[in-house]
Order: structure tokens, then sequence, then C-alpha cells
């Protein structure tokens, strides 16, 4: 019985969107939209049918520097966070740098890592993660900072080293607040990688859309629109898949 | 009651020779905060006697220093004035042959009680299976078996509190500070964990603080009962309780026992603690 309710949860969605496409359809037809500046949407899932090779290959190309950019910026987003929210010196030191970073249009720094790292893929990798690291500094800073002190009363009291406290107490405490972050940031990466993709490549969903633009193709466009918002549908239930597979006790 | 349950609660296994450790601490205050307006004088100047293997009560009004006392001995916090002696030494850091109650519980939310009781296991390096055998058996004793899956949000504060009571005994430390243990506790449940935490204590030599807000409880279990007055706190008698062992569920029987409840009576009503 329950099962029956979830899968009637789950379907609510895909039948709403259904009823979207569908309405999308009978306009674009009825008014006769010129194809270049609004296909139908059996125009355009024609596309995605006919080109999914080539929509799977670079779609993966642009999934990868989205994980590997996510994780250049959460993972120091973490540990500078820890550190800033741990040690006064650390924050004295590192907060006037990181207010001055955040306050700068990173994405404006793209013809600069062109520059300086060339044309492969570090340059996205380092402007994506930079992008993605202040959400999750700024959550990982309150997650760690929330630590009710009497926790270190216990921690002290068995005897906790500082690796015990750090993995058995404070990593714990703080990750319902690192996670939030994680998971607005992931999102992000995916129009950052895409992005990037304009200014310099030869292969990722970017440097697909620059051809369907060169052709006026914009079935295609479209196509490559739905193949990168799913990309982001999967990644942020990745995101949230992994939290309540780590977190388990914020389920109940 | 029957004596060979109540000393599943002690341990069976290794045989410590060990008697808990003394604390002698003079002249301590504590002051919290800085500066002349946040500044806040909770405790002291106080002096503490207690000697290896003794069980000594604290008993006070509400805000005079208790918890801080606690705090201060256990090494946890620093003290502003005076000093503490652990077993001889001068304290320092926080002392880990330790198991304490603390008041507030302070269990992780992010754990299963089980596994709240087990931290001491896997910080301490200590014998997975037997702690796992005295984790059991403490639950058991302690009336939250079947909770060992369910996380602190899921209990109630009295099975809180108890899980936080199995935590500070799982590792069977030589020295149990133990702040108000039984205060969230049902009348039955708080009358049982008395005895069986007064048996622990005769098999095992341990040294025991216990910070009580309960007359009963405080002459039920003690050696000694110290008083303390009002904020910020200090020692104002000492009572010794010359009753014998073990002390029946009923203190109500012996008739020493109404003097000494009656002593520590007068006592609050000549702090003012009482207003009739
Ligand atoms: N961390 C703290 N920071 C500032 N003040 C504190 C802190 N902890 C306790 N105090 C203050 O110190 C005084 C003594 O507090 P403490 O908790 O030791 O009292 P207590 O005797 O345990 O009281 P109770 O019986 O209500 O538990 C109180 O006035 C309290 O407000
Ligand atoms: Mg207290």
């Amino acid at each position: 019985m329950s099962t029956g309710i979830r899968t009637s949860r789950a379907l609510e969605p895909v039948l709403w969107f259904a009823g979207l496409l569908l309405i999308w359809q009978i306009l674009v037809r009825a008014f006769e939209v010129p194809i270049f500046v609004l296909p139908a949407p059996t125009d355009f899932l024609a596309d995605l049918i006919e080109e999914r090779h080539r929509l799977a290959l670079h779609g993966l190309i642009t999934t990868k520097l989205i994980l590997y950019g996510f994780i250049a910026g959460a993972l120091p987003g973490v540990v500078l966070g820890y550190l800033i929210a741990k040690f006064r010196l650390a924050e004295q030191i590192l907060y006037p740098i990181v207010v001055f970073i955040q306050g700068l249009p990173k994405i404006t720094l793209a013809p600069l890592m062109l520059v300086w790292f060339g044309f492969a893929d570090t340059p996205k990798v380092i402007l994506t993660g930079l992008i993605t690291f202040f959400p999750v500094l700024v959550d990982s800073v309150a997650g760690f900072k929330s630590i009710d002190p009497r926790q270190y009363y216990l921690s002290k009291s068995v005897g906790a080293s500082w690796w015990q406290t750090f993995r058995l107490f404070e990593l714990p405490s703080a990750a319902p607040q690192i996670f939030s972050g994680l998971r607005i940031t992931i999102v992000i990466a995916v129009t950052v990688v895409i992005v990037v993709e304009w200014l310099n490549s030869q292969n990722g969903l970017g440097y697909l859309v620059l051809r369907a633009m060169d052709g006026t193709n914009t079935p295609f466009l479209f196509a490559i629109l739905f193949v990168a918002s799913l990309i982001g549908v999967v990644l942020s239930f990745g995101v949230a898949f992994l939290e309540r597979l780590l977190l388990p006790w914020r389920r109940i | 009651m029957d004596k060979g349950n109540s000393a599943a609660m002690s341990s069976s296994s290794p045989v410590r020779a060990m008697v808990g450790a003394s604390i002698v601490a003079s002249g301590i205050t504590k002051v919290y905060g800085h500066g002349t307006n946040a500044a806040l004088h909770a405790l002291g100047p106080m002096g503490l006697n207690v000697k290896p293997g003794e069980f000594v009560s604290l008993i006070g009004p509400s805000g005079c220093g208790k918890s801080t006392t606690l705090l201060l001995v256990s090494g946890l916090e620093s003290v502003t004035e005076g000093k503490i002696e652990f077993d001889g030494q001068i304290l320092r850091k926080p002392i880990s042959d330790v198991g304490i109650v603390f008041q507030d519980h302070l269990l992780l939310d992010f754990r299963t009680a089980l596994k709240n009781v087990m931290l001491q296991q896997e910080i301490r390096g200590l014998d997975a299976a037997e702690l796992r055998a005295r984790a059991d058996m403490l639950f058991d004793r302690l009336g939250i078996a079947g909770s060992e899956g369910r996380y602190p949000r899921q209990l109630s504060g009295g099975m809180r509190q108890r899980v936080s009571i199995a935590r500070a005994l799982v590792h069977d430390p030589s020295m149990l500070l133990m702040d108000e243990p039984f205060g969230a506790l049902d009348a039955i449940t708080r009358t049982q964990s008395r005895h069986d935490l007064e048996m622990l204590w005769m098999e095992t030599q341990k040294t025991v603080l216990f910070i009580t807000h309960s007359i009963e409880e405080a002459v039920g279990l003690s050696d000694r009962v110290l008083v303390m007055s009002k904020s910020p706190g200090m020692i104002v008698e000492e009572i010794k309780i010359d009753l014998p062992r073990p002390r029946p569920a009923h203190l109500g029987e012996y008739p020493e026992f109404a003097q000494y409840a009656e002593r520590i009576y007068q006592i609050f009503a000549k702090l003012g603690v009482y207003k009739f």
C-alpha cells in the first residue's frame, strides 16, 4: 500500500512535466512559431534521440569536470572552514583574503586562468573550484562554529585525540550544515562548467552549445539544455543521497 | 534485593587492584568570563577533600556551583585561583580514568544510544566484545534495553539520562563524577539505580563524587555529605553518615536517617535556602 502511494508521489512531477510539454507542443504548432525561435518538444526530442551518442559523450566530459571542480572547491572549503571556525589566528589571517576574493566576480578570471593554465581541463576545474569554494566555506564555518562548547567537555573527558575529536565529534556535528552548502554548490557547478566551456573547448556541453548557436540549430540547443538540466538533477540527487547515507540520524 | 544480580553492574572481568584516586582542592575559585561586566564569580574560595575509595556527596542550592566544582575537579575547566591535587599530583589536564555523568547528559545527537555508550570503547581503544557485553548489561540493568538503536532525540529525558549513566560506567573507571545522575528518573528506577550504584561502589572501591539535590540520595549513598552555601558557593558543613551498608530502599526504616535529613534541612534553613 505504501509503495503505491510512493509511486504515485514520484509519478506526479512526471505527469506535470508531460502536461507542460503537451501544452508547449500545442501552442507552438497553433501559432506556427518558427523553429529557430522556439522548437516544439517533438523537434528537440527528436534531436535528443538522434544525437544521443554525441550528447552522452560530451555530457560525461562536462559531468567529470563538474565533479572535479566541485571536489576541488568543496574539500578546501571544509578544511578552511574548520580552521577559521576553530582558530582565532586563522580567522584573522584568512578571512580578509576570503572576503576580498569573494567580492571578485570570479567568472571574469576565466581569461586569466586560460593564460596561466593553458587550454586543458585545469583552468576549468580551478575556476569551478573557486566558485563552489565559497558557499561551502561559509556553511562549514557556520557548522563548525555552531558546535555546543560543552561537547568538548565530553570529548576531553574520554581522552579523545585531536583527530578523534575532529572525526567523531566535530565533523558529524557540522555535517548537516556542510551538506546544505554542498546541495547549493553542486547546481552552481553545472552552470559554471558550461559557461567556462564556452570560452575555450573542443568538447563538453558548453562546446556543443556554441556549435548549435553557430548553425542556429535551436532544437539541438534545447536538447543540450535538457541534458544539462538532467545532469544537474542527477547530481543534486546524488548529494542528497550521500547525505541520507552518511547522516542517517537526520531522517528521524 | 538480590546481590548476585546487582553485582552485574560492576565488572566481572579485569580485576583491577586499583583504588580510586584522591582529590585535594584548596582555596579554589571560579570566575566565568572576562571583564568587570561579563565576569561571574561562580564558586569559592572552597576547599574539598575526597579520599581514595570514598563516596562523597555535594548538596546545595541551585546555582551555588556544584556543577562548576565537578568541572574543576575533572580538569575540564581551569581554576581561577587555588589548586587541585589529583592523587597527589597537581591537576593540569583533564583526568582520563574517570566516568562523568554530566548534568545535561551531553549525548551526541548523531549516535544511537548504544554507540553513545560505546564511544568509550572506540576512543579508549578497549576490547570491543567485552565492552559490548558490559554495555548490554548496563542497558538491561538501567531499564533501557531495547533502546540501543535509537537516537537521543527519540528518547525521553529519563532515558537519555540513563544512557549517559551507562556511558560513565561502561569502561569501569576508578573514579566517578556524577552530576545529579538520577534527577530525571522515575521513583522506582531511581531507588533501583541508587542501590545498584551503592553495590557497584562497595565492590570496586571507586572514588565517587556525587552531586544531588536530594537529601535522601545524599544520605542514602554517602560516607560524607558536603553541604554548600548559596552562590558563590563554599562548603559550610560536613556530615559523616554512619549507617550500615547496603542501605535499604526505604531509608525511613532508620531513625538515624531522619536525624541526618533533619540536620541538612536545618543547615539550609539557616542559610536562607528555605523561607517559610
Ligand atoms: N559556562 C558558564 N559561563 C558563565 N557562567 C556560568 C557557566 N556555568 C555556570 N555559570 C554560572 O556559575 C554559577 C554556578 O553554576 P553551576 O552550574 O555550577 O551551579 P549548580 O550548583 O550546578 O546549579 P544547579 O543545581 O542548578 O545545577 C551560576 O550562577 C551559573 O550561572
Ligand atoms: Mg548543576
